[in-house]
């Protein structure tokens, strides 16, 4: 979307997200993450390197900022009044939200990052600029940048022979992201498609999910609602849309499902399921 | 991508999958398969059998990354394997894999694999062929006597197994050495005494309150996916478990706790002696089976005593306790920073009494019955091995040395005087994947085949639901033609002893394939000819194996009193963690670069401090500090945590390399070379968490890799709610659980 065209078309655009979507959605993939069961163990981010060619950028690298972990486990400290934290970590598995009214989307000067019918924020590798625009707009920081070329570096001979053929890797001056392992639903959807049914739930698993070892994610389509993604959003009281109308849709306050940085208005398709503690 | 490997295939497959990506918003499929007829998109000239180009082809083996034994499924594509799964037939993992069993490509596909048997000439390290390998390994292994020949190796089980230990009968010899740093040695004691099974089931998920004394059973425990996923049953059960986890330094199992307590460490005997009084004389639970010297004892910790040793508040230890008389069934654990103490055989006991006197026993902890085929059993290992090993060497004891699957150059304390008595063992053999340090002490280095390139069986010594026998199977070929197998390399060993024996079987395979031919067919099911069992083994990688069922007996031993200094200053807790473990893993890059959970570091060491400890040593955040005990010193950074106890320090391990590859070489320090080598008395097992350090400022605070937290502001929400927390009443209302 370039300059003007933001310009003269933003409140069409936000509208758009208001009102549902301008889309004519295919699927809507989507994401809930039971927290009392993540164990901030890592399986999902490795899991991650492993199914989408994820570079590995070094120590020096890593620390400048520029490592390429799609799929990462924050870990917070509550209670820091306390002289120790005896509730324990609070993990958080963080990946692209892939937001409803993303605000990565329009900011994007060559159109690289766009919204698919599926509901995903697109990168488009060969035609990004790299602007970085996008990242800088991205409130969950899941963006990541490609600062150099790390052929040589992150697949020496023969480590480049596990790099997975369903998807490129990515070269310097690129943006990348979570895709919901793409790749993977391109697949079931054509598996589908060659035997003329639709796609069924639980057939689609991303590389996260089907690692964990709780079972913490659940991913699946909300425009299916036999779907356990979608029974679990009900049940939580978690709906699409941007923030009055999800605002009312919470009835219960108490129920545990909520969306990061509800009130940005972007409408992430990932619902976290609150932490329980016992208090004794 | 570089030039020589397989570019033409490789080109071909990024070929079509960049349509696959550029294409997400059409409706057509761009899946192109050779029955569409489109042959010409993906064109190989000759198709190898079952190769379809494009479509991936999953195959079912065994993890090898950790002793747990986890079934996997490789995702194999163009003849190359790409992906690695959880086999959800696997009762161990079902279909979950963690962390190490992800990264087990990047061994596979590590560049810095050994591809050709060396032998020490002059000095150094040559290559040679394996027929004067094997020649070299055919006159040392006759002239030696048997006495003064062993195997050193890591936990090994299945028929590798069972072809190790028919070698060491050939040669005569008992010397079987089993070392893992990462290891419950002193509890499988404990439970053999207590017991009377060394591996009894421990069922997670029956139990509704879990207190775990250090024992980081999903982070580096015995099998962390396995306890992962009864945790997972545990906090889902109609009554949510609650868990109170106890230790100097918050694990990764920690973390997840409803209560972490930090302990002074070394008291956990105390504590656990203090609740079986509170127990026994408040809540009047009967002490039947209770000898009376340990009665006694009991009763001489009383709370006020055991709140003021421990440095856990008096009113917890009762609320925790008066919990555990409530929750029942419960389980109480021991982890390896309570076994790996001086008196750790005593103080494992005193928390597995507890059990006992819970009633916990045959419903939280299971007996894993008898297992038909014992040879084929794990031989777990243990850190008394290293020592027995370090004092022959050093009494000039062994002539002849085969090592595998462990590094005991890397991780035996300096105090045991290893490295130096590697030098009178005249003859050492190292079958080995990869450069470690104990492959370059070798004389003669036999480069092995990766699990992804290998036969085997494995019996994973922890199975808490159904016992079975995991199959390992090559995914690919070879990447590199001269490495072998251990299971050939050890048939070769025995055709060199045992020609009449062994020369009917041509190789592992073969050797393999008898033995499955060989099973009981109780076993064997309804498979109608040993071909079809073999393949059905293939195919689902997995071999139940029906085990009876068996009661537990529990009988409390005596145990001697706990031995508490109060001035102890600093202890040193050499962690383990998921992902590096005992230092085996630094040489894969996905592992390096994935952040220690707890203090998210990488590629690095660092020393964990409480922040009252380090201000009162004025040493702040990120600053480099000297860590010295008696056995020598470290330098790294300091990362200030409020998960640690005030007295205690945690160097996490895995890093120090002298050798084993690009990413593992002179990165950070190895804690292990600074602990003292006292001993359990009990088990002979090494007191790995009972080093006294001292800390002194050496410089300042400097970078360190420390992942750069996105949505917050590093370790604090700063008011957001990134991770909400909601009290269980609550939760209890809304979701009725």
């Amino acid at each position: 979307m370039s300059l003007d065209n933001i310009l003269n078309h933003w409140s069409d655009y936000r509208k758009g997200a208001e009102e549902g979507g301008h889309h004519d959605y295919e699927h809507r993939w989507a994401m809930a993450i039971n927290l009392d069961l993540c164990i901030g163990c890592n399986a999902c981010s490795t899991a991650c390197y492993a199914e989408n060619n994820l570079a590995v950028v070094g120590k020096e690298r890593f620390e400048k900022g520029q490592a390429m972990h799609w799929m990462r486990i924050e870990r917070y400290w509550d209670q820091q009044e306390l002289e120790h934290p005896e509730q324990g970590a609070s993990f958080l598995p963080m990946m692209c939200q892939q937001c409803g009214a993303a605000t990565c989307e329009p900011v994007c000067p060559v159109a690289a990052t766009y919204h698919t019918p599926d509901g995903l924020n697109a990168q488009v590798y060969n035609r990004c600029i790299g602007s970085r625009y996008c990242s800088n707009n991205c409130p969950f920081r899941v963006r990541y940048f490609n600062f150099y070329s790390y052929y040589e570096s992150s697949w020496p001979e023969p480590m480049e022979q596990q790099l997975n053929p369903d998807i490129s890797v990515r070269d310097k001056g690129v943006m990348e992201k979570c895709t919901f392992c793409m790749q993977r639903i391109r697949s079931v959807k054509d598996k589908a498609f060659m035997e003329d049914r639709p796609v069924q739930d639980g057939e689609m698993v991303p590389a996260c999910a089907q690692s964990c070892p709780t079972s913490a994610i659940v991913f699946g389509d909300t425009m299916d609602e036999s779907s356990m993604v979608s029974k679990l959003w009900k049940k939580h009281q978690v709906e699409r849309g941007v923030y009055q109308k999800t605002k009312l849709a919470k009835k219960d306050a108490d129920l545990r499902g909520y969306r990061i940085f509800e009130e940005l208005n972007v409408d992430p398709s990932v619902m976290y399921l609150e932490r329980v503690r016992e208090d004794i | 991508m570089s030039g020589k490997m397989n570019r033409r295939s490789f080109l071909k497959v990024m070929g079509w999958s960049g349509a696959g990506v550029a294409l997400t918003g059409c409706d057509m499929p761009t899946t192109v398969t050779l029955e569409e007829g489109k042959e010409d998109v993906v064109s190989y000239l000759m198709p190898e059998e079952y190769v379809i180009p494009g479509v991936g082809v999953w195959y079912a083996s065994t993890c090898t990354q950790c002793a747990a034994g986890c079934g996997i499924h490789g995702r194999v594509r163009e003849g190359r394997v790409l992906k690695l799964e959880g086999n959800p037939d696997a009762a161990v993992n079902n279909g979950k894999l963690c962390m190490m069993g992800q990264a087990g490509v990047q061994g596979h596909y590590n560049p810095d694999r050994i591809t050709s048997p060396m032998m020490r000439t002059g000095g150094s390290l040559t290559p040679i062929s394996w027929d004067k390998a094997l020649g070299v390994m055919e006159e040392k292994l006759g002239a030696v006597n048997g006495d003064r020949f062993a195997w050193f190796t890591g936990s090994i089980s299945g028929h590798q197994s069972v072809l190790l230990t028919n070698h060491l009968d050939a040669m005569g010899s008992t010397n079987h050495y089993v070392h893992e740093v990462v290891n419950n040695a002193v509890s499988r004691a404990v439970n053999q005494d207590m017991l009377g099974e060394a591996n009894p089931r421990l069922r997670l998920d029956k139990a509704k309150m879990i207190v775990s004394f250090g024992a980081d059973f999903m982070g580096a425990g015995q099998s962390p996916v396995q306890y992962a996923g009864q945790y997972a049953k545990f906090r889902t059960n109609k009554e949510r478990g609650l868990l109170v986890q106890i230790e100097p330094k918050m694990s990764l199992t920690g973390g997840s706790a409803d209560l972490w307590l930090a302990i002074k460490p070394g008291t956990e005997a105390v504590l656990a002696l203090g609740m079986a009084n509170l127990l026994l004389n408040k809540i009047k639970i009967s002490d039947t089976g209770i000898p009376a010297d340990v009665r006694t004892l009991i009763n001489t910790y009383d709370i006020t005593k055991v709140a003021r040793m421990t440095g856990v508040a008096g009113d917890r230890i009762q609320r925790v306790t008066q919990l555990l008389s409530e929750r029942t069934p419960s389980l109480v654990l021991a982890g390896a920073g309570v076994e790996g103490q001086a008196q750790g055989y005593s103080t494992t006991a005193a928390i597995m009494m507890l059990n006992h006197i819970l009633g916990n026993v045959g419903k939280t902890i299971e007996s894993a019955g008898d297992f038909p085929f014992p040879q084929l059993m794990a031989k777990q290992g243990g850190t008394a091995d290293l020592v027995a090993f370090a004092e022959a060497a050093n009494a000039k004891k062994l002539d002849v040395v085969i090592f595998h699957g462990s590094n005991p150059v890397y991780s035996a304390p300096k105090s045991l005087g290893l490295t130096e008595a590697m030098a009178n063992i005249g003859f050492k053999v190292a079958i080995s994947q990869f450069p470690d340090e104990t492959a370059m002490a070798a004389d003669l280095v036999l480069p092995m085949d990766s699990y992804l390139e290998d036969w085997g069986t494995q019996v994973p010594a922890d199975q808490a639901e159904a016992n079975a026998i995991h199959m390992q199977q090559p995914l690919m070929e070879k990447l590199n033609a001269e490495t072998k197998g251990l299971g050939d390399i050890l048939l070769t060993l025995l055709k060199q002893r045992k020609k009449d024996d062994y020369g009917q079987f041509e190789d592992y395979y073969a050797y393999l394939r008898n033995a499955f031919a060989a099973m009981p067919t109780s076993v064997k099911n309804d498979a109608k000819s040993n071909d079809e069992f073999w393949n059905t083994a293939l195919q689902t990688g997995v071999i139940k194996v029906d085990s009876g069922t068996k009661t537990l007996q529990s009988t409390v031993v005596s145990f001697a009193a706990p031995v508490v200094d109060d001035n102890a200053g600093l202890t040193l807790l050499p962690s383990p963690r998921l992902g590096l473990f005992d230092g085996r893993h630094a040489n894969l890059p996905w592992l390096q670069e994935a952040p220690d959970q707890i203090s998210k570091v990488v590629w690095d060491s660092w020393v964990e401090m409480h922040p009252d400890t380090a201000a009162k040593m004025g040493i702040g955040n990120l600053d480099l500090v000297e860590v010295n005990s008696a056995q020598g010193s470290v330098k790294l950074r300091v990362v200030l945590l409020k998960g640690m106890h005030a007295d205690a320090v945690a160097i996490p391990l895995g890093q120090g390399h002298e050798a084993y590859g690009r990413y593992a070489k002179g990165l950070g320090v190895n804690p292990l070379q600074i602990l003292d080598a006292t001993t359990d008395a009990k088990t002979g097992e090494l007191a790995m968490y009972s080093t006294r350090v001292t800390v002194k400022r050496v410089g300042p605070a400097d970078s360190l890799s420390i992942v750069r937290m996105g949505t917050g502001a590093g370790d604090s929400q700063v008011g957001r709610k990134l991770v909400g927390t909601v009290p269980v009443e609550q939760v209890r209302r809304t979701e009725g659980t």
